[in-house]
């Protein structure tokens, strides 16, 4: 299948929205989901963007049922570790069902890859839940390795009160 | 104890480059460290940053036996969530062990939550080793969640060949 990958522009945040929410629907969370378009739009696209995206398109003769061209996609961001210096983050992968084991995940993690080395990262990092045995084998295969199994990592979070208690001066 | 916590210049770069060291040596992986100070003061002081930091420091008459008056860090920089927005991931925060339980951890930690604040991020985010029950729990105190436990979440990574090789697969449209 003919599909291909260019970086995201701000009339792409309606299907990306759209694949948020699908994403969310197979991980089990679509409840948790607070982002819209314009928020994307906003974030995504201002003068200092929290987020870069790239899509994956394919013609219009594979269209989807309703319509889409537009496929799959994935989020990124740079961050830091103060060991190995710059990397990159990895916030979502994800193709439409319909359209997987065409090699498009793959292309697009590369692309990531690609990107990220351009810009001096030595690291590409994300997550995974681990019960998403699909996926993690999927990482697995590509060389990644499990930070948290490895070394011990586990991710925490603050948020809501205990974010608001921890910033009071 | 006085102490000040202040935003860091490139002139603190040394210090927190020997933190950075330090740090790495009481999570028992001081052989990981491969950047020095100059890349912290070309990556946290460019026009568009990969970090920002926080420093404390003491007056001189309470400096280290070695003479440091820069006794504790916090390292962090923004994030994206599909879900929630705009967060702050904390990479390090870390206090001279001569200097513990005089609240610094505790005001530089509220202090990136305050920053994380004003730039509006829901979520504070960060890790912690499994066997590092002293800040699981200083963590857990301030109501942090261990979403690794509860959720099943797990970091991944690529870097050195597997990393290229990954590249190598990019596709050149």
């Amino acid at each position: 299948m003919d599909f291909s990958i260019r970086a995201a522009n701000v009339e792409d945040c309606k299907d990306i929205a759209r694949m948020i929410r699908e994403l969310a629907e197979y991980e089990k969370v679509s409840d948790h989901i607070k982002i819209t378009q314009r928020d994307l739009e906003q974030d995504g696209f201002s003068k200092n963007p929290f987020f870069h995206g790239i899509v994956a398109e394919v013609s219009e003769q594979h269209r989807t049922k309703d319509g889409h061209t537009k496929i799959g996609y994935a989020l990124y961001f740079f961050a830091y570790s103060s060991w190995t210096g710059r990397a990159v983050f990895m916030e979502d992968l994800y193709v439409m069902p319909e359209f997987r084991g065409n090699g498009i995940g793959k292309a697009l993690m590369s692309k990531v890859a690609q990107l990220g080395l351009a810009a001096g990262c030595n690291q590409l990092n994300f997550t995974v839940l681990d019960w998403n045995k699909s996926s993690v084998d999927f990482y697995l295969s590509q060389g990644c390795f499990n930070v948290t199994t490895k070394m011990g990592y586990h991710c925490m979070r603050c948020e809501g009160k205990a974010l608001e208690d921890l910033a009071q001066p | 104890m006085n102490f000040k916590l202040r935003a860091a210049t490139k002139d603190d770069c040394k210090d927190i480059s020997r933190m950075i060291t330090e740090l790495a040596v009481y999570e028992n992986m001081p052989d990981q460290v491969k950047i020095s100070h100059e890349e912290l003061e070309r990556d946290g002081f460019c026009q568009n940053p990969f970090f920002e930091c926080l420093i404390a420091e003491v007056p001189e008459e309470q400096k280290s036996k070695e003479g440091f008056t820069v006794v504790g860090y916090a390292l962090y920089f923004y994030t994206y969530s599909t879900w929630m927005g705009p967060t702050v991931y904390l990479e390090d925060l870390y206090v001279m062990p001569e200097f513990r339980g005089n609240g610094i951890g505790k005001g530089l930690l509220c202090k990136v939550a305050e920053v994380a604040k004003k730039k509006q991020c829901v979520r504070l985010q960060l890790s912690v080793l499994n066997w590092n029950t002293p800040s699981r729990d200083f963590y857990a105190a301030k109501g942090a969640k261990d979403l690794t436990a509860t959720e099943g979440w797990h970091f991944i990574r690529f870097d050195g060949q597997n990393l290229d090789n990954l590249v190598n697969e990019a596709p050149t449209n």
